[in-house]
This record gives C-alpha cells, structure tokens and sequence, in this order.
C-alpha cells in the first residue's frame, strides 16, 4: 500500500468513524429525519389535524360563514366528494378532482346546472397530481404515472391507462411527495418531488425540486431546487414566469420559518431556494448548520404565513372580477397544524411587481381564532370559463365558487 | 395498481376463485379460520350481510372482545372510531391491499363502516398474551422519545382521531406494522409513520414494539 493510498484510507475511515458516531450522538426525529422537538418550545401535543374519508352532509358544509370583500359571492358548487383537493377542467367541462388520503380522482360535471360527482378512480397511493391537455388526464400518484386518453368520452369506464411510471421515474418515496403537477406554456409538464422529510439532509439529485419533462416523460430537467414541499404552482400571466408556493419546516417554533411564495426568474431555471440550510427570508436551520446558510439561495418573493400551509396559486385572468383582481394571484391556505393559535384557513391575493408580491386577504370565515377551531380547509383553485372562481375544502368535501357582481350604489 | 371504475362505486373484480389467490393464502402465516372465512364471504355475498353478522366475522380474527388471540392479526378494541373508519376505508377502496380483507369490506357502504368502528372503539383494549421484555420495553421507551411516537399516538400510546392506539397491541402486529411503514409497503395509509419509520433498523422495530404493548 503506497503512502498515498494508506493517506487515503485512514482518512476515509476516520470520516466513516466521525460520521457513525455523530448518527448515534444525534437528537433528531429519526436516523433520516433531524427534527428537534424539545428545542423548539412548542406544545409537543400538536399533530396533524384529521380528514374525513366520509361525506360532509350538505347543511353542515360552512358556506355561510364565507366572508369575502363587497360584491363578492360564494355558494357550494359541487360537494359528496370526500378529500377533494386539486382540481382541473377537461376541454368539455368536466372537473377532475385529485384526493390524497381517500386515493380516488372524482370527475364532476354539470348537468344543467347540476353537479354530478363521480368516483373515476380508486385504490391509488394520493393521487393529488393532476393535469390536463388534448383530451388526456394525467395523474399523478407520488411515483405512479397514468395517462387516460379521451377521458371525458369514457367517463363511466376509463378503461386502462398508459403507464408513464417508467418514463418519469420519480422517487417511489411518499413523504411530501403526493404531487402537484401542471403544463407550462412551453408545453412541458411541471412535477413537485419534495423533501422526503420535515428537516433533514435530502438527496439534492432526488428530492426538494420542481421537475419539468415531456408530456411522455422523457427529457427530464431541474428547474427549481432546494424546495422544501411545493404543492401549487402557476405562471404569470405577463411575464410566463413560474410561482410557487413552497411550505416552510415544522418543530422550529409557532412563528416560523414562515411559508413562501417563491418566483423563479427567467433563465434562473435550476436556481437554489435553500431547503434545508436556509427558509423564509434568509432564517438559517437551528437543526442543520453550514457556514453561510444562505448564499447563493433565491429568496422568496413574499412570506405566506407561519405553517399557514398555502396550497394552490391561481393568477387570475377573468373577466368577472373587477379590473383589479387581473393577473393577481390567489392562494389558498390549508391552515396550520404545527401552531398552537391556527393561522390561514383561508384564501389570499398576492399582488405581484417584478420580484416581490405583497399578500392581502381575500376569503376569511373558516377560522374561529378565539375558539382556535376550524370549520374548512381551502385547498386548490380553479378560475370556470365564465370567470368565477371554485375553491376546494378538502376538509368538507365541497367546493365553493366565487362570483362577483358589482354592489350596487343607488340610495333608497 | 389503478382501477379505474365507474359510478357508484363497484367493487373491484377479485380473483377470489382463482388458485393463485388460494396460494397467497396459504404462503402467509394466518390462521385456518380466517381463510375459510375470507372464502365463504368471498364465495356467498350477493347480498350485504347484516351488520351484527358482519361483526362477528371480524371478531373470527380480531376476537369477540376485539382482542385478538390470532398471530399477526391485530386488535381493534379501543381503537379510535375514526382511525378505524379510515383503515376500513382504505380497505375497501384498494388503497391498503390486503387480500384477507378485501372481500370482506368490499360491499361495505360508508354507515357500515361507522357502524362497525364505532363498535369496535367502545370495547376495552386487553394486553395479548405475548411475553413482555422488560429490558426490550425500556430500551423502546428511549427510542420513542425522538421519534416523537407521543405527539401523535399520546403519551400513554392511546391513540386520537385518525391515529391508531399502540397500547396494548399484539407485538407481533406491531412489528409487522412498523416495518410495512419502513419498507414502504404500507405508503397509502400515512406518509408521516414513512418517514418517521425511514432507516429504523429491526431491532429497534422489536424494542418500539415491546414497548408499545407494555403501555
């Protein structure tokens, strides 16, 4: 053994020493997973609020307790969908529903002026990822890939699908990763693969990015990394740029990091948001560290809320809306579990200029703060041809849609 | 795999006469019982059984106290009635595959499977008659402590809502259980327990357990 190999050798040994020994002295979650819940000062009882796999009886679904700015309107739409969450419009009107918990994609259409829901598929591993174009359904089940063909001519018997799974091989790993997954402009499909965990070191080949491909799954780019859980993403409509909500780690304290929204400039693709040395505005990780956390990390365009979980992002482009509304993005927020007074619950506008959005409120109600309980949890949007807007409550099983009419100004 | 369906909702074709599934049964450690149950259901129901009739053959298995006696098999007494709707749910709709129990919740509406949980969640959980280590339930309480199972699961291991109790479970259902979780076989049910369960070796699976059934 030559001088050099041996240097090598017992330096790599030493490393493999340091490295075992530092797994066994951690106070992490688990051997992955870094979490440090003693340090964080929280109420160790918080735990993930349950969703019902059952139907919400139509009287008890919380529309009436919708508050909204004046001239706005909110009424159930569709509801009998237990979990529905995402949500995407089929050229001839049907709305395809993803879940994650229940594992089935509902298909609801209107039957003059009735809502007919139906279950399309069960039995998947949360299939929250969905997407539509040339007459196709693509869904998304963490790793699973399915293409229906002419789905809304078969909506009593999709048939078998066309198995993309090959094709995109992403991680069959399923924490964080239930996807969110959408067509850009440049006809690209956008896939979430996030990390795998709630703080830790992720494999940055693997987890914590925005993918784009082909529609069929082949070439295969990074166009965001460093991206903790983004489940929603949208393109401004001005500028075709990609925004995307991105949700911020647990077990750090009530307050933060906060959640983000998060902008990816042009010719920018691949740019590092941080995930999991640096959140929110530049806050370095207090379970772990390397010497400037934050170099070289894209910050975010305007902070969403502690655990505020905001989900879906639609830009707005309707014509119902007052003028004001236009190309502003709406998001919704699927309330906190991981903070002992809840927060979000809701939905949000952010007005955008340039690098930066400003966050307003825009759908209250759901939120008892007082009482600290919740009645919903708005989770995807989608804007109707007639330029309303339908909100999901996985919570409730139902959707609202949101309409406007000018408030009338005459005196009596 | 997918099956996509149409409305209302169909059972899934079950290949229950096949000799192929009558192999998967025999290969896994159950009991005789629950295979000749899993077949008489599987063969007779045209008609929904009535709901005390359906109890009693989840009690073949789970015990009529919903204290299981039968290896591998879990108990469901005590359990919260929500927890046991969700799994029943999962059950019925694919999401959890499990051969022994698909046809028997295959026809289930979602009032049965409230029925059945609620009936399940008012009986007394009772440790099974697996020995305890003592020394292996110390060294699982340690192990408990990082991986956080009280935040969810409570500190006397009971359960709440859509958390199953671990208290007073059979060890060897808990094994199995944690290492499905592990091994990513059990991804459907709950991405959380995925990754808490990441990288957790065998040994301390059994300590977590022993610990768990001594609560």
């Amino acid at each position: 053994m030559s001088n050099a190999t041996l240097r090598t050798w017992v330096a790599a040994s030493a490393a493999t020493a340091i490295a075992i020994t530092a797994a066994h002295a951690q106070v992490g979650w688990s051997p992955l997973d870094r979490t440090n819940q003693a340090k964080s000062n929280q109420n160790t009882g918080l735990k993930p609020h349950p969703t019902p796999v059952t139907v919400t009886p139509v009287e008890k679904i919380p529309v009436d307790k919708l508050t909204l700015p004046a001239g706005f309107k909110a009424e159930i739409w569709s509801h009998g969908h237990p979990g529905g969450r995402t949500m995407v419009r089929g050229d001839k009107g049907t709305i395809f529903m993803g879940t994650r918990g229940p594992g089935r994609v509902y298909a609801v259409t209107d039957r003059n002026g009735k809502r007919e829901v139906k279950v399309l598929m069960q039995g998947l591993t949360q299939p929250n990822g969905l997407a539509f174009r040339n007459g196709s359904l693509y869904v998304f089940a963490i790793h699973q890939v399915f293409r229906y063909d002419n789905i809304e001519d078969k909506l009593d018997n999709p048939g078998p699908p066309v198995d993309l799974t090959k094709a995109y091989n992403l991680p069959d790993t399923v924490h964080h990763n239930w996807k969110y997954v959408a067509f850009g402009p440049d006809g690209k499909m956008y896939v979430q693969v996030g990390a795998n965990c709630n703080v830790c070191e992720i494999n940055p080949g693997i987890h914590g990015q925005i993918r784009r491909y082909n529609a069929d799954g082949t070439g295969m780019e990074i166009v965001a990394r460093g991206v903790r859980n983004t489940v929603g993403f949208d393109w401004h409509p001005q500028t075709g740029e990609l925004w995307f909500t991105d949700q911020g780690r647990d077990w750090a304290g009530n307050d933060g990091p906060q959640d983000e929204l998060n902008r990816i400039p042009r010719n920018q693709e691949g740019a590092f948001y941080g995930f999991p040395y640096c959140h929110a505005n530049g806050t370095p990780d207090p379970d772990i560290r390397r010497p400037n956390p934050c170099s070289g990390v894209m910050m975010p365009a305007a902070l969403t809320g502690p655990h505020s979980a905001g989900l879906g992002i639609t830009f707005y482009t309707g014509n119902m809306f007052p003028a004001a509304y236009r190309n502003v993005a709406f998001i919704a927020r699927r309330g906190s579990w991981n903070r002992e007074q809840k927060f979000g619950y809701d939905v949000v506008i952010a007005r955008t200029a340039g690098a930066r959005a400003v966050i307003q409120p825009f759908m209250g109600g759901l939120l008892d703060t007082k009482a600290n309980e919740f009645h919903g949890r708005p989770t995807y949007l989608l804007q109707m041809s007639d330029g309303s807007m339908l909100v999901s409550d996985e919570q409730n099983g139902a959707t609202y849609r949101i309409s406007y009419s000018a408030p009338r100004t005459a005196k009596r | 795999m997918v099956r996509p369906i149409a409305s209302p909702i169909q059972p899934p074709a079950r290949r229950s006469g096949s000799l192929r599934w009558a192999f998967d049964w025999w290969s896994q450690p159950l009991a005789l019982g629950l295979a000749a149950v899993a077949f008489f259901v599987s063969d007779s129901i045209a008609q929904p059984l009535p709901l005390a009739e359906r109890i009693k053959l989840c009690a073949t298995c789970h015990g009529e106290d919903g204290n299981s006696r039968v290896p591998n098999i879990p108990s469901l007494a005590g359990q919260p009635e929500f927890f046991l709707v969700n799994q029943l749910f999962l059950f019925r709709e694919g999401v959890r595959k499990l051969e022994a129990m698909a046809p028997l919740v295959k026809d289930l509406k979602d009032d049965d499977l409230v029925a059945i949980a609620k009936h399940f969640a008012a009986l007394v959980a009772k440790p099974s008659e697996e020995p305890i280590d003592p020394a292996l339930a110390k060294r699982g309480a340690a192990l408990a402590e990082p991986l956080r199972c009280a935040s969810c699961h409570l500190p006397n291991l009971a359960g709440q809502a859509q958390m199953p109790r671990l208290a007073k479970q059979r060890i060897d259902y808990l094994i199995h259980a944690m290492r499905e979780f592990r091994d990513n076989k059990r991804s459907g049910a709950d991405t959380l327990m995925s990754n808490v369960m990441i990288d957790v070796s065998d040994a301390d699976i059994a300590a977590l357990a022993h610990y768990s059934a001594s609560r």
